[in-house]
């Protein structure tokens, strides 16, 4: 792989650029392989990454159904934080935060992270209350976030009406070094990095079947014919379910349409991330000037990656009241993604009933942000066969009680 | 929120004609239009312009006032200046109406959102005094506005109308650069057989001709190397025909080949398309009533695939037909009863077709732009980049958003769609059908989210 550098774009300025690479080859599918991983989103793609890098098993092929990041990583509203409540899921969400943060000097790819600060605002007494037990607990998780108050928030935020009759802001939960990353460049510089390792990454493959011998997997049925591996792991949100059906194991998932939708580009007016979640919107300035705003999930089960207005019209209902401003920028594009929903709104990183099976899934409506952190510590599961990181995600808890429950710190009502 | 039996979007000929017919039979009509008075494009206005300016637009743009006149008494609810934004299932049409959002639901739906003319990405076609001829009609049928020092670009008979009427409102165009060569026009000798049907428009065709020759417009043939310069603004037209290159000084360039359906309302309803190779454009799949695969989404006029207003309006009544017996307002019997002559006057209408096609196929350098050349003007993504794209492993339309945004902007990518899809196709060496189009969502037209949010008060105050 040639790396990208500023000597390389003057190199290549004289030589009229003509000497760029692909930045990871087509492959086809090889008979067999020691790890398959199923998806090549964010997720997906980041386990195989972690799997060569940390672990050294690189006879690795990562096989998707469309093309890679074409689905949530090319969906998401590219938020980034790790405030969560529970000790489990702050150490994943800040594994992953801090990744971001040397991501693009490590995988040799600009994914743009931007650390501009993640708000989520109080609109409630409630949410008061809510977010000073985030901030403490996330003090003792070691990751820095403040409550701060209504003033404050419109310092940070000088184009928000704190004054609003029916949503006030009461105050807010600040992380300054959360923030954005360009999603679609995630995918693409771990697909790269992947495919330098020697790893395949063989898009338009759909899985049809998971094979087996006794308990254990063999490999996976394809478009393009069958594959053999001794690892399998299904990294596939939005779809979990029928996959691991094909594997002989159900999963408590619930596949739901999650909203967003873009505005015309402006010149920047906000340059931080702000959630509001008792309306369940969520708005950020994108590079290009857009007002990026995420909506809520669909009330309703679903597959289809469209827009919907059952909840937008709702959600922008109340964020042009926060935002007087934005009333007058037009929509340009709405669109959906199907998320994974889990009882405790936590994700499930496990083990399965078939022996070699692993299964990355449940991520809910907040998957990007956890992309390298869910990544190495999925990697060390498939590897190993244990993670710190993922010990807590095992699909047993939901047999046994011990739930994670984020459904507040998840950012959107449910 | 009101319901309605059928629900028509846009008041050209196919509309005016069904939305007339389909009241006339008892049904609960509403009208759905951008424009503030009806006519579409091809009547544009025609209830005030035919008295000021009739004569020079002529007698086919004349007859639209009888479609205007017919809708007037019909009782249907015409709801003029509304942007119909988003169609839902059920069917709820969401459209914008003096910067307030509304919705209707209907049982049926009939898309009339007639055509749009084809882009023609050309070297310099987004300078400043670069429009299509269409634009030009508009400004000419709304506000008597006509350009001094003008070029005609492209092929088709739209340009010889134009070009027609310019001279006769005293301001002849410097040339008329045709890319349609004397071998297209051998070719569509072939379909002259079903074209003499269609006499009237040959006739028509020749009228204008002769009434150019007459008025010393000057015309070249099979033009090449098509480029508009300028630095600033458009200054002029270079290019090569009858083996010499030309180069105009002009102020105004009118482009134009053809016109395409406009499929954004079909495509967003999951309505299956077809490539049309004849008219080099995606066609949604009707059947002989204009039902889509959708049912209860009828398809008439040029969105259903170009044929022109007279077909437009035969098409749209046979459409409202077709609604009023699903409905049970008419029986089976009357339904084919009352639809033979429009058949009738249907074929001969679309007898010429074929023949215009071949006379006039769209310009080749538009169609497969130079490298350098802009397609998605919103984005400022250019065809080089698409190819680019392609040799990079994008294979549809849908991943070069991913790409480069191409088709990402405010046109909805109504303006760079077709370009793209032929671009990929060729660059994969893939059928347009097996490249495929951009999945078109909800907003087709741009709304505020002002409108967006106050459409949620709507719902409530109607709620309580």
């Amino acid at each position: 792989m040639k790396r990208y550098s500023a000597f390389a774009i003057a190199r290549e300025a004289l030589k009229g650029h003509t000497g760029w690479e692909r930045a990871w080859r087509n492959a086809q599918p090889k008979k067999r392989y020691d790890v398959i991983i199923v998806g090549a989103g964010g997720h997906g793609l980041a386990t195989a990454y972690y799997l060569g890098k940390n672990f050294g098993i690189t006879n690795v092929a990562v096989i998707e159904k469309g093309w890679l990041g074409g689905g949530n990583t090319g969906r998401n509203t590219t938020i980034i934080r790790s405030n969560y409540l529970q000790d489990p899921s702050a150490a994943i969400y800040e594994k992953a935060r801090s990744l971001y943060e040397t991501m693009s000097q490590d995988l040799n790819f600009n994914v743009m992270f931007s650390p501009r600060g993640v708000l989520m605002l109080a609109q409630t007494e409630h949410e008061v209350r809510g977010y000073q037990r985030t901030a403490h607990a996330n003090a003792l998780q070691g990751v820095t976030t403040e409550f701060v108050s209504p003033e404050r928030v419109k310092e940070i935020v000088p184009i928000i009406n704190i004054d609003g009759p029916r949503y006030p802001v009461l105050g807010g939960l600040w992380q300054a070094r959360a923030g954005t990353a360009r999603h679609d460049a995630v995918a693409w510089g771990y697909a790269r990095a992947c495919s330098d390792m020697g790893m395949d990454i063989i898009q338009k493959c759909e899985v049809t079947g998971v094979t087996r011998e006794n308990g254990k997997v063999t490999g996976v049925e394809t478009t393009k014919g069958h594959i053999g591996c001794d690892k399998l792991g299904i990294v596939v949100a939005g779809h979990s379910g029928q996959v691991a059906e094909l594997a002989g194991f159900r999963l408590p998932i619930e596949a739901v349409p999650l909203q967003a939708l873009v505005s015309e580009p402006i010149k920047p007016c906000m340059d931080c991330v702000v959630m509001a979640n008792t309306v369940h919107g969520y708005m950020s300035q994108s590079d290009k000037g857009e007002m990026v705003i995420g909506g809520g999930t669909d009330g309703y089960n679903g597959f289809t990656q469209r827009g919907s207005f059952h909840h937008v019209e709702e959600t922008v209902r109340a964020l042009v009241e926060t935002f007087p401003m934005i009333s007058r920028l037009k929509m340009l594009r709405q669109w959906g993604g199907i998320v994974d929903m889990t009882g405790d709104r936590s994700p499930i990183l496990s083990k399965t009933p078939v022996e070699g099976v692993f299964i990355n899934c449940g991520w809910g409506t907040g998957g990007f942000k956890a992309i390298p952190g869910s990544g190495w510590g999925f990697a060390e599961l498939m590897a190993t066969g244990h993670s710190p990181l993922t010990a807590d995600f095992g699909l047993n808890r939901f047999r046994e009680g011990r739930f994670i429950d984020e459904s507040v710190a998840a950012g959107v009502a449910h | 929120m009101t319901r309605v039996d059928l629900a028509i979007i846009g008041a050209g000929p196919a509309g005016m004609a069904a939305a007339a017919l389909a009241a006339r039979q008892g049904l609960r009509v509403t009208l759905l239009d951008e424009q503030p008075r009806a006519g579409g494009q091809i009547y544009r206005d025609v209830d005030r312009a035919a008295a000021l300016r009739g004569d020079l637009l002529g007698p086919d743009y004349t007859h639209g006032a009888t479609l205007t006149a017919a809708l007037k008494h019909s009782g249907v609810d015409h709801v003029s200046g509304a942007v119909v934004w988003a169609i839902e299932e059920g069917f709820a049409l969401s459209y914008t109406k003096d910067g307030r959002g509304a919705q209707v639901m209907a049982d049926r739906v009939l898309l009339a959102t007639g055509a749009i003319e084809r882009p023609m990405p050309l070297p310099g076609w987004t300078l400043p005094g670069v429009m299509t001829a269409g634009a030009g009609q508009i400004l000419l049928k709304q506000s008597g506005v006509l350009a001094r020092r003008a070029v005609l670009v492209g092929t088709g008979p739209l340009l010889y109308l134009t070009a027609a009427q310019m001279l006769r409102a005293g301001t002849p165009p410097l040339a008329l650069v045709e890319t349609a060569t004397r071998s297209d026009l051998l070719g569509a000798m072939r379909h002259l057989g079903g074209a003499l049907r269609g006499w009237r428009y040959l006739l028509k065709g020749l009228g204008l001709l002769a009434e150019l020759k007459r008025g010393g417009v000057k015309r070249h043939v099979g033009a090449t190397g098509l480029a508009i310069e300028g630095l600033a603004r458009a200054e002029a037209l270079s290019f090569s025909a009858g083996g010499k290159s030309h180069r105009i000084a002009c102020d105004t360039v009118y482009l134009h080949h053809g016109v395409v359906p406009n499929v954004q309302a079909a495509r967003s309803l999951g309505i299956a398309h077809d490539w049309n190779a004849a008219q080099a454009c995606f066609l949604p799949r009707l059947d002989i009533w204009g039902q889509s695969d959708v049912p209860g989404i009828y398809v008439a006029g040029d969105s259903a695939g170009i044929g022109g207003a007279k077909v437009a309006e035969e098409a749209g009544r046979l459409a409202a037909l077709h609604v009023a017996q699903a409905a049970g307002r008419i029986t089976q019997t009357e339904l084919d009863r009352q639809a033979a002559p429009l058949r009738a006057t249907l074929a001969r209408e679309r007898a010429v077709r074929p023949f215009l096609d071949r006379a006039y196929p769209p310009c080749p350098e538009a169609l497969a732009p130079a490298d350098a050349t802009l397609i998605c003007r919103c984005e400022e993504v250019t065809a080089g980049d698409i190819r680019n794209y392609a040799s990079l492993g994008c294979v549809g339309p849908n991943q070069a958003k991913a790409f480069g945004r191409a088709g990402m902007g405010p046109c909805q990518g109504r303006y760079c769609g077709l370009t793209v899809t032929a671009l990929l196709a060729e660059a994969n060496g893939q059928t347009p059908d097996a490249t495929g189009y951009y999945r078109v969502r909800a907003p087709l037209k741009p709304v505020t989210l002002g409108e967006l949010a106050q459409m949620d008060q709507t719902a409530q105050d109607a709620a309580e």
